[in-house]
């Protein structure tokens, strides 16, 4: 199925890198490298020159902190969202948020998709992209209260249980009237989730991916890569990628990511492996 | 009669496919003159694969001599006293040529002369009288 990313459309076996880029000054990643509006600017045209096709524009962090209500989240958000959007007219602009204001002065602003970090907290985010004609990204928490960290959580399966939400999210949002053909399921690696529980939803990423709903992963410099290495923010790209390619041969879609170039290059690397992609430029043997 | 001269690069082939197609030039000059040939003769021959050090086969310094020698030869459009007795040695393949003994050409058009990966190709098409 074609998937419609609010003004661009993507061929079913299009792979895409979602590049993160922070409106926040303490992301666990960047640490504030983006806060300043010229700089979060100058990352997009960075991401863009490097193959992005999609951003995701954040003003708050995931984990706890400091509060930042609806006002300040809009500051940060809506009016950068209409400078990218004025300065990358094809470009796909996702809005990680998951109030329903916000997401609609968002979509007023440019912006294409929901990414809805949080599984669902606020209901009327689908109502958002419903009217905006948007794309949603559906996630799986276990449904802890956005901002929190996990605290023993256990699940019975938390694949089956990421499986039934977000396509549950999904029949959701269909029902809110957005585009069947913009609906991502995303099973949130490390949200409401410990090491083992990311860890298993990377395993068996395929039982997603056979929801026929395409599959966004967010590995990018996580939790449960640094756990699963002992190494700090810093010195997990090397892990990223590694659960990066048992991702793309599970069929994963979307890649949010921190670092583009590495990433687009291992995620076509696995999907020419695995006889979905063509190889770039081949000639050694054929000439 | 309509004959025309291809090599047989694999590249060409559906199942070798890239992406970025790396004979893009050579493909639509066989096309063009397959396109042409209709019921015609196709012969498939190509000169030596060993024209560069990077070349297939390594670089071999009587390459160019063949190949020039063959070269003008298909632009004459007679290949009568042709010495391909090297071909073997120098990864020619010219086995289909011998479908041209005695085949001489009254109009000649050369599509394509290259040799991009240091293999000699050319795309050649001969009108020949029945």
């Amino acid at each position: 199925m074609t998937l419609k990313l609010g003004r661009r459309s993507f061929a079913d076996d299009a792979t895409l890198m979602m590049a993160i880029v922070n409106r926040t000054p303490d992301s666990f990643y960047d640490k504030g490298a983006t806060w300043a509006e010229d700089k979060a600017f100058d990352r997009v045209a960075q991401v863009v020159a490097e193959g992005a096709e999609i951003v995701d524009i954040g003003g708050i962090k995931a984990a706890p902190g400091a509060f930042i209500d609806e006002d300040e989240e809009k500051d940060r958000v809506v009016g950068f969202v209409a400078r990218v959007r004025a300065a990358h007219p094809d470009l796909v602009i996702s809005v990680d948020t998951w109030r329903a204001p916000v997401a609609r002065a968002a979509c007023e602003a440019g912006a294409d998709i929901l990414n809805d970090a949080w599984g669902g907290a606020d209901p009327e985010l689908v109502d958002v992209a419903a009217e905006y004609d948007a794309a949603i990204i559906c996630t799986h928490t276990g449904g802890v209260t956005p901002r929190t960290r996990p605290f023993r959580i256990e699940y019975d399966d938390v694949v089956a249980s990421a499986v039934a939400d977000t396509t549950a999210y999904a029949r959701r949002a269909i029902a809110a009237g957005v585009d069947p053909s913009s609906v991502v399921i995303d099973p949130a690696h490390d949200f409401g989730k410990n090491t083992f529980h990311s860890l298993e939803l990377t395993r068996r990423l395929d039982e997603l991916v056979a929801t026929g709903f395409p599959v966004l992963v967010s590995l990018s410099n996580k939790d449960f890569v640094g756990e699963t290495l002992d190494l700090p923010v810093g010195e997990r790209l090397i892990g990223t990628l590694a659960a990066t390619a048992i991702s793309a041969l599970a069929g994963a879609r979307i890649y949010r990511v921190h670092e583009v170039v590495e990433t687009r290059q291992v995620v076509d690397m696995v999907n020419t492996i695995a006889g979905r992609r063509r190889p770039q430029r081949a000639i050694r043997g054929l000439a | 009669m309509r004959v025309a001269i291809v090599p047989g690069v694999p590249a060409l082939r559906p199942e070798y496919a890239s992406i970025e197609d790396p004979v893009p030039e050579l493909r639509a000059a066989v096309a063009e003159a397959t396109r042409w040939l209709g019921s015609g003769r196709l012969v498939v021959a190509n000169g030596s694969a060993k024209r560069t050090e990077k070349a297939p086969g390594y670089f071999d310094d009587r390459a160019a001599a063949f190949d020039e020698a063959l070269g003008a030869a298909l632009r004459a459009g007679d290949l009568a006293g042709l010495d391909l007795s090297l071909a073997g040695e120098l990864w020619a393949d010219v086995a289909g040529l011998t479908a041209l003994a005695g085949v001489r050409a009254t109009e000649v058009q050369v599509d394509y002369d290259d040799a991009p990966y240091g293999v000699q190709y050319w795309v050649v098409r001969w009108q020949c009288t029945p």
